[in-house]
């Protein structure tokens, strides 16, 4: 049940009443007035217990875009329902209309269309519909909140897609595949073939070429099925903003576009994502459902506000993965926790598997280091040279342990990772 | 604080700065100047109403007072002229009097009920000077006040005592308006009389819209101290001043209490004005549906340790720490433009060969460059900023060289 604000009003109208009938039998007869409208309108108003709900509609959106959910308002009742309906979604779905007017005849189905522009990655639910259905007078209302549950999934937004186009040509040149007509620079045995004009030299098979009259050239190409493991750090120093994005969402961009990248080359990626625990794990995925995959176990992860275990995750990594594999930790080169944590479990990890690091550094560190002028901006320098000095020195032990590492910033970070990889698989150490 | 601002374009551009305490206060007055300006104005225009209001000092044609607006001068003449002044402080000193006398009731407002009504059955005649309309009503019930009035007045009537006296300054001055058999003297042009004279039973009652002809400053212009006297010396060999005391506090008035003194109707408009809103209180309160809580996400600022160390340098004044990290980090720049394996710039067995190739290549000599890239610590804040901007320069130099 609910007031409204046609009664408030009235009675104040109705408070002048007793000023030209000073009894108080004048005023029981206004509230009692008031009291019968309000009972007839409670009476009258359409039934909101006779409304069934049902939902349709879109359940995953790239996060900027917008999802359309269709909510289906069902009158069982016997009576027209005139009503003002809210469909309630946390703030971050960016649901609207915020409350809309429905008119649904006796017996009958009416549609309420909801757009959705989620603002934040992962899941956002229907909380509840709430109906306020006000009766023939406008004074009172019957009104009920029910759960129509639904749930539209804000996917990360993968901005670093663009890279895709330039790092697959790049790729097609390392296989041959190339329309120029370029030698494959891989190291793996791939065919015989006929010498045709502009083919290396080098690259002729003379014991093939002695059993046929032709030339026969040997074909190489960059090995392929080689395993990657993606591993996101979702601790501590994930969350951390650089410029208005947290460090987790870069590192998800860099692997996407290096997941993408790695399975049109044939590689198989697998993913994980850890803190404490497990939080995202995808497996075994095909090429063609890999990136739908890595997309949808990476949307609900946030930032996790506890220190990364890194024994614990060298040890998850090391049971689910038997043979060599590239190992690509998405991190933070933070002095303590690498220091501490991961620093001696390298060179377990790297006996058995080739590690690559890839951090997102902070553009603001090189701005302040590059700030002149007065006494703060000359100790701002100072502290982030001290900082930088501190990541060169991390970065040195770490490639000393035969680790690779990417350190760029956040609008680079994901090329920068892609063309590592690919690096590496031209010279073939994968 | 951190003073240098993000270049155009870069990643760095923070979405909404802060506000410094200067633009929240600038808000703040924005907001707020509307409200102010009104206030004020309410202010400027409530001290030009008080300046303009005439005052009235607590010893107001008082008969022992010398000040402009007392009576003193008129109590004088009527002694000098052989009239009897005596001069009550309160109602019980009138009862006291001759019975023949003529009462001279002034401020009215200071009288209460019971002695207004006791006045009234008094057999004496009055005279009264600007009297409030309760106490007209009380007192002389066939005259009723109207509006005020300034300036000058002719008499205009069969009254001798305004007859002899001729123009009287009032200036300003309320008027009165008598039913039945009354003398109207000083008629404004609306017609209403300054100067009433009625008969109440045997006595006379004398209304007299303004205090000015009475008082010391005043009794000498125009005609007034004629009428001051011929009015109140007019009939009898004394009169009785009165001007009463403010009445002790519980002595007539204020016993009722506002609740006794509104009407039930007012009562029952009050009762039913909660009860609306109660209705709109409720009508509010209630919410088309839940307020959404949701967890948001923890917004930590990657830099922060780094500004966080900067501002603990600066506090604890760490020259030799900020000159350290400046020197390494120009060194390490320098180190690969020179040509040199990185790995040198910070081991102190190759300065020499650093500062060597550094001055070299600069307008500095070896001195110069072995102090700026391996000297002491700054003695103080200015050396330190002297320090980056030297380094600046080396850097600068072995780039163009």
């Amino acid at each position: 049940m609910a007031l409204t604000g046609r009664l408030g009003l009235l009675a104040l109208l109705t408070a002048v009443i007793p000023l030209f009938a000073p009894t108080w039998w004048t005023l029981f007869i206004v509230w009692g007035v008031l009291l019968l409208g309000v009972l007839a309108d409670l009476a009258l108003a359409g039934n909101v217990r006779a409304l069934r709900f049902h939902r349709s509609g879109d359940t995953n959106v790239r996060l900027g875009g917008t999802a359309g959910v269709t909510l289906i308002v069902e009158n069982l009742g016997r009576r027209r329902l005139k009503a003002r309906l809210r469909d309630v979604w946390p703030p971050s779905a960016g649901a609207t209309p915020r409350t809309v007017r429905v008119d649904v005849p006796a017996g009958e189905r009416r549609r309420v269309e909801m757009t959705l522009t989620p603002t934040r990655r992962g899941d956002r639910k229907a909380v509840t519909v709430v109906v306020r259905s006000v009766g023939p007078l406008g004074l009172a209302a019957r009104q009920l909140s029910r759960a129509a549950p639904w749930t539209v999934r804000a996917l990360p937004a993968f901005p670093s897609r663009r890279h895709l186009p330039a790092k697959l040509a790049r790729l097609r040149e390392l296989t041959g595949a190339h329309v120029a007509l370029i030698r494959g620079q891989g190291t793996e045995f791939d065919s015989l073939r006929e010498y045709v004009d502009g083919d290396d030299v080098r690259s002729i098979d003379w014991r093939a070429t002695a059993r046929r009259n032709d030339i026969v050239v040997r074909t190489w190409r960059p090995e392929r099925d080689r395993r990657i493991y993606l591993v996101l750090d979702t601790g501590r120093t994930s969350a951390g903003r650089v410029g208005d994005i947290p460090r987790l969402d870069c590192s998800m961009d860099a692997a996407m576009l290096l997941g993408a990248l790695a399975s049109r080359a044939g590689d198989r990626v697998d993913l994980l994502a850890y803190d404490r625990r497990v939080r995202a794990r995808v497996e075994g995925a095909s090429r063609t459902d890999l990136l739908p995959a890595m997309v949808h176990a990476m949307a609900p992860l946030e930032p996790e506000l506890i220190e990364c275990d890194a024994a614990g995750m060298v040890s998850t990594l090391m049971a689910r993965v038997r043979q060599r594999c590239l190992v690509v930790l998405l991190t933070e080169l933070n002095t303590a926790a690498i220091e501490e944590g991961l620093l001696p479990l390298l060179p377990q990890l790297t006996a058995r598997h080739l590690v690559m690091i890839a951090a997102v550094s902070d553009p603001r560190v090189g701005e302040m280091a590059a700030a002149r002028g007065d006494l703060a901006s000359v100790y701002d320098a100072a502290a982030a040279e001290r900082a930088r000095a501190e990541r060169r020195r991390l970065t040195a032990e770490l490639r000393g342990h035969g680790v690779e590492v990417v350190d760029a910033p956040p609008d680079e970070i994901a090329p920068a990772l892609a063309d590592a990889y690919l690096s590496l698989k031209a010279a073939g150490r994968l | 604080m951190v003073t240098q601002t993000s270049p155009p374009g870069g990643a760095q551009t923070a979405p909404a700065a802060e506000p410094s305490a200067r633009q929240v206060a600038e808000r703040r007055w924005r907001s707020a100047r509307g409200v102010v300006a009104v206030l004020l104005v309410m202010v400027v225009v409530a001290v030009i109403l008080a300046a303009l209001r005439p005052a009235t000092s607590p010893l107001a044609l008082d008969p022992t007072s010398p000040k402009q607006d007392g009576g003193r001068a008129l109590a004088e003449l009527l002694r000098q002229r052989g009239t009897e002044v005596t001069v009550a402080r309160n109602t019980e000193a009138v009862f006291t009097a001759d019975p023949g006398s003529l009462v001279l009731v002034t401020r009215t407002e200071r009288l209460t009920d019971r002695d207004l009504s006791r006045l009234s059955a008094w057999q004496v005649d009055l005279l009264l000077v600007r009297p409030t309309s309760f106490a007209l009503a009380e007192l002389a019930p066939q005259v009723r006040r109207r509006e005020p009035v300034y300036g000058n007045a002719d008499p205009g009537c069969s009254l001798e005592a305004a007859t002899r006296a001729g123009t009287v300054a009032f200036r300003q001055s309320d008027t009165y308006e008598a039913t039945g058999s009354a003398t109207r003297c000083y008629q404004s042009d609306s017609g209403d009389s300054r100067v009433v004279q009625v008969q109440n039973g045997s006595n006379t009652v004398t209304v007299l819209g303004s205090a000015e002809p009475l008082t010391n400053g005043r009794l000498t212009e125009e005609g007034n101290a004629a009428l001051a006297l011929n009015l109140a010396a007019g009939t009898g060999a004394s009169i009785v001043w009165l001007v009463p005391d403010l009445p002790e506090s519980g002595s007539g008035a204020g016993q009722q209490s506002l609740g006794d003194l509104l009407p039930f109707g007012v009562k029952l408009f009050f009762l039913e004005l909660l009860v609306a809103v109660i209705l709109v209180a409720l009508w509010r309160a209630r919410r088309l549906g839940p307020v959404v809580a949701e967890a948001l996400p923890v917004v930590v600022r990657s830099a922060e340790t780094v500004e966080g160390r900067a501002r603990l340098y600066r506090a604890g004044h760490a020259r030799d720490r900020a000159s350290d990290a400046l020197r390494s980090g120009a060194r390490e720049r320098l180190v690969p433009l020179l040509g040199l394996p990185r790995g040198r710039a910070q081991d102190p067995t190759a300065a020499q060969e650093i500062v060597t190739a550094v001055a070299r290549r600069t307008a500095y000599d070896e001195t110069y460059v072995g102090a700026a890239l391996y000297g002491p610590e700054p003695v103080d804040d200015a050396g330190l900023i002297a320090l980056s901007d030297v380094l600046d320069d080396l850097e600068r130099q072995v780039r163009e060289s």
